[in-house]
């Protein structure tokens, strides 16, 4: 029965038809609902069994792309960031990427591995963030405390070294605003270590938890072909058995410095996008670990940017580490031409392209975002199932609203 | 009895400790105050294993204990909804029925050995128990009477669990009766007395009991009708106001007279106290009742803390198959043990 619905396509007189027929109930769950986010989601179920889902995205559609193109290149990192505010880091680099390739400079190798090690934090903690909504969406608010809590020691370091707690723009082209204060590195290793300890606490009670195996276990299968054609991205593609990411297929940042590895499953259903979630925080303290220990010394600014600094900004540089935002930063413009970068974003891959006309605000600024691209599973994966899977696939597939409607 | 209320006629001293029975212990007043500390527990308890603080800031000397008197206060001052397409009579007046129903099975269930001569029946377990299956069929009903799918689909699966898990909980009950061999309550502790409690008679019996409990009270992780993430509040979702109160109080009254029931048929009742009069036949040994009862009642409110939701078709799925099961090899170790012991 799944294998029929997934085949017909959507088209609003194949929908009026299954509106017409009998013992068919509309959902509409949604934008208001403890299980939708900020979305609607329509389904259609006949008894308790799926047979249509449509996702409703764009409720909190901000124009992150059209407010860009009215900005400095630089003033446009903070708006970047907001779709996604559980995972900014990798939302700003993308973009820093990408603008830097416009402008045809290289950030020293120190900026680098600092960039990597932040990203990497915003990664562990965007699959903390996904751990919680799972948890919440499976019914157990322990999980979805715990994961949330278990964010603080992480938020605190980087609000150490930025100042912000959850928007950093703490990567700008050339490089970071600032670089590492003393003793991160001993801070780090207490938060990673809190957080290896969490995280056998959380395969006690919630990874191998029977009610939990029993709700994801099987439920929510997208096989690697599927995956592959329906063209979703990050975790739950590497869920679903396709070794792709990123950061070894396309290094980008330090990436290609690091040894670490590529998990997959090959299940591909829900349970497997949870343990996924687990195993890439595992790779990603080591990443952290990795760079911290051969961390390069140097300048956290491009050279050319810090030559051009004025006496008293290269004081502040070199008594404190902080760059201070120069003329010449604040009024980027990048020669005419367009860049793209690709980004490892914590939900999977993001896309920026970037059309610069030699002016001083991007001309075309395109941002494609992992959530957008995972909207598949609604519609091809969920019908079928029970109603009561909706929230168990939604919240595995880590879903996030804001970030898919930009 | 009662010596000390010397100016009340003693013609109506029996209507008078009725009343008290009713309206203040193990009844009403008793009832009410529980509420406050099994919702205050139970939020305390998640709270701790969460690592938060819980209800705090309402009276923060006892820690928040009175959290749920604010919450009611609150929703007193709520403008009550009643949505356009509801049926008026049947959604406005069945919160109130369903309060009525919950406490209703209390009055069967002796709290000691003296209530014999306040519910002079020989058939208490068999009426406590018919009260209680009472309750799902109104949920049924205030589910489609309010008009509203996520309230639609709640009733329905309330109906398809109630008879997956009634079965048991009667077979589980059954077994009881099979192991004791009477339905008068006050006989039921009275055996366990003189041999041991009845949940190291028939642990299997006491087992099923509460799963059947666990599920017809909503507790986490059967908590299946009114899963908040997929049906809002399942039938109680066009609730406001004093309604939604009363409403969100009835599976919690409902615990309480299921776990009073378990406390008189498994765990003996008022077992080491006992004696003779108002004070010493049902007071005393009426609070070791009812401890026993709140000690079950937290176990079962805990279960939120460390469980997610199950699911109803597996749900539905078990109550037909293993737990069905267990509740006949029940069946047959009270068969076995009652013939073994008597």
């Amino acid at each position: 029965m799944t294998q029929e619905i997934k085949t017909v396509p959507f088209t609003y007189e194949a929908l009026s038809q299954l509106e017409m027929k009998e013992g068919i109930l509309e959902l509409q769950i949604g934008p208001a609902h403890a299980g939708s986010g900020h979305m609607r989601i329509l389904a259609w179920v006949e008894g308790d069994t799926v047979v249509k889902v449509d996702p409703d995205v764009g409720f909190v559609h901000r124009g992150v792309e059209k407010l860009s193109e009215d900005r400095l290149y630089i003033k446009a990192i903070p708006i970047v960031e907001r779709p996604s505010l559980v995972d900014t880091v990798n939302a700003n680099l993308g973009y820093v990427i990408a603008l830097e390739r416009l402008l045809g400079l290289e950030p020293p190798p120190r900026a680098q591995y600092i960039r990597v090690i932040t990203a990497e934090i915003s990664r562990i903690m965007s699959h903390l963030y996904g751990i919680a909504i799972y948890g919440i969406f499976m019914g157990s608010s322990t999980v979805f405390m715990w994961a949330v809590a278990d964010r603080e020691p992480f938020i605190d370091l980087l609000q150490e070294l930025t100042g912000a707690r959850i928007t950093y723009s703490h990567i700008i082209p050339g490089g970071v605003r600032w670089d590492l204060p003393k003793g991160f590195a001993d801070k780090v290793e207490v938060a990673l270590r809190y957080l290896e300890n969490r995280m056998k606490d959380y395969e006690k009670v919630w990874i191998n938890n029977p009610v939990v195996m029993a709700r994801s276990v099987g439920v929510g299968k997208l096989s690697s072909q599927d995956a592959i054609r329906l063209g979703v991205v990050g975790p739950n593609l590497r869920a679903s058995g396709v070794k792709y990411d990123v950061r070894k297929n396309d290094p980008y940042a330090a990436y290609a410095d690091f040894d670490f590895e590529v998990p997959t499953f090959k299940e591909g259903d829900s349970y497997s996008r949870l343990l996924i979630r687990v195993e890439e925080i595992k790779q990603s303290m080591s990443i952290i670990r990795q760079a911290l220990k051969r961390l390069p010394e140097g300048k956290v600014i491009y050279e050319d940017y810090y030559k051009r600094m004025s006496p008293l900004m290269k004081e502040i540089y070199d008594k404190t580490g902080r760059v201070k935002f120069t003329l010449m930063l604040t009024s980027l413009s990048p020669p005419k031409g367009e860049a793209i970068s690709r980004v490892e974003g914590g939900r999977g891959e993001m896309f920026y392209y970037l059309v610069s006309d030699g002016g001083k605000n991007p001309y075309r600024f395109r941002l494609v975002t992992p959530s957008f691209r995972n909207l598949p599973y609604f519609t091809h994966v969920m019908p079928g199932h029970k109603l009561a899977d909706i929230p168990v696939i939604y919240g595995s597939i880590d879903y996030f609203p804001p970030e898919a409607d930009r | 009895m009662m010596t000390f209320l010397y100016f009340i006629p003693n013609s109506w001293l029996p209507l008078l400790e009725s009343a008290f029975y009713a309206l203040i212990f193990p009844g009403f007043v008793a009832i009410l105050l529980l509420a406050f500390f099994i919702i205050w527990f139970e939020r305390k308890a998640a709270a701790r294993v969460q690592m938060r603080y819980g209800p705090l800031w309402v009276s923060k000397r006892t820690g928040g204990i009175i959290q749920l008197l604010a919450d009611m206060i609150r929703f007193s001052f709520q403008e009550f909804i009643v949505p356009q397409g509801a049926d008026f009579i049947p959604f406005v007046f069945l919160p109130g029925l369903l309060l009525a129903f919950s406490v209703l099975p209390t009055v069967f269930i002796p709290i000691g050995p003296d209530y014999s001569h306040i519910f002079p029946s020989s058939y208490t377990l068999l009426l406590a128990v018919a009260f209680t299956l009472v309750i799902p069929v109104y949920l049924v009903v205030l589910g489609w009477a309010a008009d509203n799918k996520f309230s639609f689909i709640g009733a329905l699966r309330e109906a398809y669990l109630l008879i997956s898990y009634e079965v048991p909980f009667i077979l589980a009950v059954a077994s009881a009766f099979l192991l004791y061999g009477t339905l008068d309550l006050v006989k039921i502790v009275g055996i366990q007395e003189s041999t041991l409690p009845g949940i190291i008679l028939n642990p299997i019996a006491a087992i099923v009991y509460i799963i059947a409990v666990i599920r017809a009270t909503g507790r986490v992780p059967y908590d299946i009708v009114e899963a908040d993430s997929e049906l809002v509040f399942g039938p109680y979702t066009e609730y406001s106001s004093l309604m939604f109160g009363f409403v969100m109080g009835v599976p919690y009254i409902e615990l309480y007279s299921y776990s009073l029931l378990f406390s008189v048929l498994f765990l003996s009742g008022w077992a080491p106290v006992t004696g003779i009069g108002f004070l010493g036949g049902l007071i005393l040994p009426g609070i070791v009742t009812f401890v026993k009862a709140v000690i079950v009642m937290c176990f079962l409110v805990f279960l939120r803390a460390v469980y997610p939701r199950y699911k109803l078709d597996k749900a539905v799925r078990a109550g037909w198959s293993w737990v069905f099961y267990l509740a006949l090899i029940s069946l047959l170790l009270s068969a076995f043990v009652s013939r073994v012991l008597w």
